[in-house]
C-alpha cells in the first residue's frame, strides 16, 4: 500500500476546465471519499489518478513514484467501476484471473489467488458462471474481487454501490468498510452520496466546479464546513441556510432578516466582525434548533408550514420570514401546520457565512 | 377460460405477410423448378409446376470443367469469389479500426469526416460510374479486378463503418479501461476485450461486404471487358445473350450463384440479426 499525492493537478478539455488545480494527499492505508454533485470533477480526478486521462498540468505521485507518464497498467492500481465492467465473455474465474494472467503469473499461482479472493468474498460457488448470470450484488463482489486479487498499491472506486438497491447498498457499504479495515488498504472512493462518504471515509474531499472545497475528516466537514457549498451539501436534511443582514448593536451584532432578528453571542459576534459586508448567510442544522410553543429570549417567531414524522424524529418545516427552515423535534411534540412557534438556536453550533466570499466566518 | 379473439387486423396482417412471403419465395422456387426441367419442358405452355422428367443435366454441364460452358462458368465464379473475398477482407480490415476510432476517439473534424463517409451513400451508384471509370483509366486499372475491389470498398465501407460504429458504441468504454488497469496496453484492450465482443458485428459486416460485391452488376459490366475477367452477374448476362433459349441452364447458373449467399446467411444469420438489433437498440 502507498500514499497518493496530487499537486496542483489540472485537467483542461479546451472548452471545459474539469479540474482546477487540485492538491491533496491520501495517506498510506487511508480511505478517502471524493464527493460532490455530478459534474464536479470527482470522476475526472479519479481517472487522472488511474491514468485513464492525462493531466494538463500538475503532478501525481503514488508511493514514491511520479506516475504522470505511466500507463494505467504500470501504476499498480486497481479500480472498481460503477457498472462493474466485468468482461461479459469470460467466466467469473477468468475475470478474477485476468489481471494476474496479464502479469504473466504462473497458472498455479493464479488459481490459488483467485480461490483465495473468491472465498474472501464468498463467491466460490459462482466461479464458473458468466457475469450476466449473476445478480447485481454478486457482480459487485466479482468486481471487487478482480481489484483485490492483485494486491495493488491503491484501490480506486468509482461509485461502486450506486447500481445496487437500497438494502444491498447498506450491506455492501458495511462490507467495504470492513474490507478496508482488514486489508489496511489505501482507497480513493468517488461518490455523489454524501452519506456514503460520511459513513465510510477516514477523510472526505468535497469537490464542486472542479475545485476542491474542503478536505477533512467527516466530523469536521460536518461541524465546520469551509464554505456555503460544503454546508449545503453535507448532511441530510441539508443545513438550513438563511440570507440575513448584520447590524451592529454596541459591541454585539444582531442578525436581521424579514420580520425577525437574532442577537449574537460574543463568540459569534467576533465571527461577524470578520464579515466583508453586512450581507451574511446564517447556517444552522435541524438538530441545533429547538421548537417552543411560547416566546422567550433569543427565540425567533415562525409559522409551521408542514410536519414530517419519520418515526425517530419529526421534521417541522417552519417559515422564518420568507425562508423555510427544517427543525427536528421529538415525535411526541404536538405541532400543527399554520401554528405559530418560536425557534431557539444553539449558538455554539451556529454558522455564519459571508454572502460575498461564501466562506464560513471564523473568529479572528 | 378466455378465448383469444381473432381480430380483423390480425387476419389482414397475416394475409399481407403471406402475400409478401409468396412474392419473395415464388421467383426463387420457379428458378429452382425451371433449372431441373428439360429445355423443351421449360418453354412448354401451359407450364409444368412439377417437372415430369426432372434432370440435373444443366448442373453437370455448368460444373464440369471439361465442357466449354462449364469452364467459362467456373471461371466467372472464381472471379466473383476472388473479387468478393478481397473486398470483404479489405472492407473489414479498414472498417474495424475506422469504426472503433469514430466510436471512441474525439478528434478534430470527427463529425465532418463521419458525415462525409455517409455523404457518399446519398447518391445513386450510377452517378459515379463515369467519373470512376475515368479515374480507373487514368490509374491504368480498367479491366482489372483491382478496379472492382476499390469501387466496392467505396460503396461498402461507409455502411460497414456505420454498422460497426453502432456496435462499438454499445460496448461500455469501462471494459477497456478496466482492461488497461488490469495490465493491458491500449491495443491489447482492444484486441483481447473489444474484438471478441464485437465478433457478431464483424461477421455481419463481412456478410454485408461479401454480398454487395457478389451481386454488383453495373460497375463490373463497365470496368471489365475481357471475357476471362468477368464476374458472375455480368457473365450470366452473356449466357443469357448467347444461349437465350437455354432457360434451364440460365436458371441453374442463377441458382448456383445464389448458393454461397444463402449458405452464408443460414450459417451466420443469428449473428447478423443480433448485430442489426444490438447496433440499433441500446442495451
Amino acid at each position: 500500500m502507498a500514499q497518493v499525492e496530487l499537486r496542483e493537478v489540472v485537467k483542461d478539455y479546451g472548452s471545459f476546465l474539469a479540474v482546477k488545480s487540485v492538491s491533496f494527499t491520501v495517506k498510506d492505508g487511508e480511505f478517502v471519499a471524493l464527493v460532490g454533485p455530478s459534474g464536479c470533477g470527482k470522476t475526472t480526478t479519479l481517472n487522472l489518478i488511474a491514468g485513464l486521462l492525462d493531466t494538463t498540468s500538475g503532478e501525481i505521485r503514488i508511493g514514491d513514484r511520479k506516475v504522470d507518464d505511466l500507463d494505467p497498467k504500470d501504476r499498480d492500481i486497481a479500480m472498481v467501476f460503477q457498472n462493474y465492467a466485468l468482461y461479459p465473455n469470460k467466466t467469473v474465474r477468468q475475470n478474477l484471473g485476468f489481471p494476474l494472467k496479464m502479469r504473466k503469473l504462473p497458472r498455479r499461482e493464479i488459481d490459488e489467488k483467485v480461490k483465495a479472493a473468491a472465498s474472501l468474498l464468498d463467491i466460490t460457488h459462482l466461479l464458473d458462471r458468466r457475469p450476466r448470470e449473476l445478480s447485481g450484488g454478486q457482480q459487485q463482489r466479482v468486481a471487487l474481487g478482480r481489484a483485490l486479487v492483485r494486491d495493488p498499491q491503491v484501490f480506486l472506486m468509482d461509485e461502486p454501490l450506486s447500481n445496487l438497491d437500497a438494502k444491498l447498498r447498506v450491506q455492501m457499504r458495511a462490507e467495504l468498510k470492513r474490507f478496508h479495515q482488514d486489508l489496511n488498504a489505501t482507497v480513493i472512493y468517488v461518490t455523489h452520496d454524501q452519506l456514503e462518504a460520511m459513513t465510510m471515509a477516514d477523510r472526505i474531499a468535497v469537490m464542486e466546479g472542479g475545485v476542491l472545497q474542503q478536505f477533512d475528516t467527516p466530523e469536521r466537514v460536518f461541524e465546520e464546513p469551509a464554505n456555503l457549498f460544503v454546508a449545503g451539501f453535507v448532511g441530510s436534511p441539508a443545513m438550513n441556510l438563511v440570507e440575513a443582514r448584520l447590524n451592529r448593536d454596541a459591541d454585539a451584532f444582531v442578525v436581521e432578516s424579514e420580520g425577525w432578528s437574532l442577537p449574537l453571542d460574543p463568540v459569534n459576534s467576533r465571527r461577524a466582525a470578520q464579515a466583508t459586508g453586512p450581507d451574511i448567510v446564517l447556517g444552522a442544522r435541524h438538530s441545533t434548533m429547538t421548537l417552543h410553543h411560547e416566546p422567550g429570549e433569543g427565540r425567533v417567531q415562525g409559522r409551521v408550514y408542514t410536519v414530517e414524522p419519520t418515526g425517530d424524529l419529526t421534521y417541522a418545516h417552519v417559515y422564518l420570514g420568507k425562508s423555510i427552515v427544517v427543525v427536528s423535534t421529538d415525535p411526541q411534540t404536538r405541532i400543527k401546520p399554520d401554528e405559530t412557534v418560536w425557534i431557539s438556536f444553539d449558538q455554539s453550533r451556529l454558522h455564519l457565512f459571508d454572502a460575498r466570499t461564501r466562506l464560513r466566518l471564523l473568529p479572528e | 377460460m378466455r378465448v383469444k379473439r381473432i381480430g380483423g387486423w390480425s387476419v389482414t396482417g397475416w394475409i399481407f405477410l403471406v402475400l409478401l412471403l409468396l412474392y419473395a419465395v415464388l421467383p426463387m422456387l420457379w428458378m429452382l423448378i425451371t433449372s431441373v426441367k428439360t429445355q423443351f419442358a421449360a418453354i412448354q405452355y401451359p407450364p409444368e409446376f412439377i417437372p415430369s422428367n426432372p434432370t440435373l443435366e444443366q448442373y453437370y454441364r455448368l460444373l464440369s470443367p471439361s465442357s466449354e460452358i462449364g469452364a467459362q462458368f467456373l471461371r466467372y465464379m472464381w472471379n466473383s469469389i476472388y473479387v468478393s473475398v478481397l473486398t470483404t477482407i479489405f472492407g473489414v480490415g479498414v472498417a474495424v479500426p475506422a469504426a472503433y476510432a469514430f466510436s471512441r476517439f474525439r478528434f478534430p473534424g470527427r463529425n465532418a469526416l463521419f458525415f462525409s463517409v455517409l455523404f457518399r451513400n446519398m447518391f445513386p451508384a450510377v452517378v459515379f460510374l463515369m467519373p470512376l471509370f475515368i479515374m480507373m483509366r487514368w490509374m491504368g486499372l480498367v479491366n482489372t479486378h483491382a478496379s472492382l475491389v476499390i469501387t466496392y470498398l467505396t460503396f461498402g465501407l461507409p455502411l460497414s463503418i456505420w454498422l460497426l460504429k453502432g456496435f462499438y458504441d454499445n460496448i461500455p468504454v469501462e471494459l477497456e479501461q478496466a482492461a488497461r488497469i488490469d495490465g493491458c496496453t491500449r491495443f491489447q484492450a482492444f484486441w483481447m476485450i473489444v474484438m471478441p465482443l464485437s465478433t457478431p458485428g464483424i461477421i455481419a459486416t463481412a456478410i454485408f461486404s461479401f454480398i454487395t460485391a457478389w451481386n454488383e452488376y453495373v460497375y463490373a459490366l463497365t470496368f471489365l471487358n475481357s471475357d476471362e475477367k468477368l464476374t458472375l452477374p455480368v457473365g450470366l448476362q452473356r449466357f443469357f445473350a448467347e444461349y437465350s433459349t437455354n432457360w434451364p441452364g440460365l436458371m441453374a447458373a442463377s441458382f448456383i450463384m445464389s448458393v454461397p449467399v444463402v449458405v452464408m446467411f443460414l450459417v451466420l444469420q443469428k449473428y447478423f440479426v443480433r448485430a442489426l438489433t444490438e447496433g440499433a437498440v441500446k442495451a
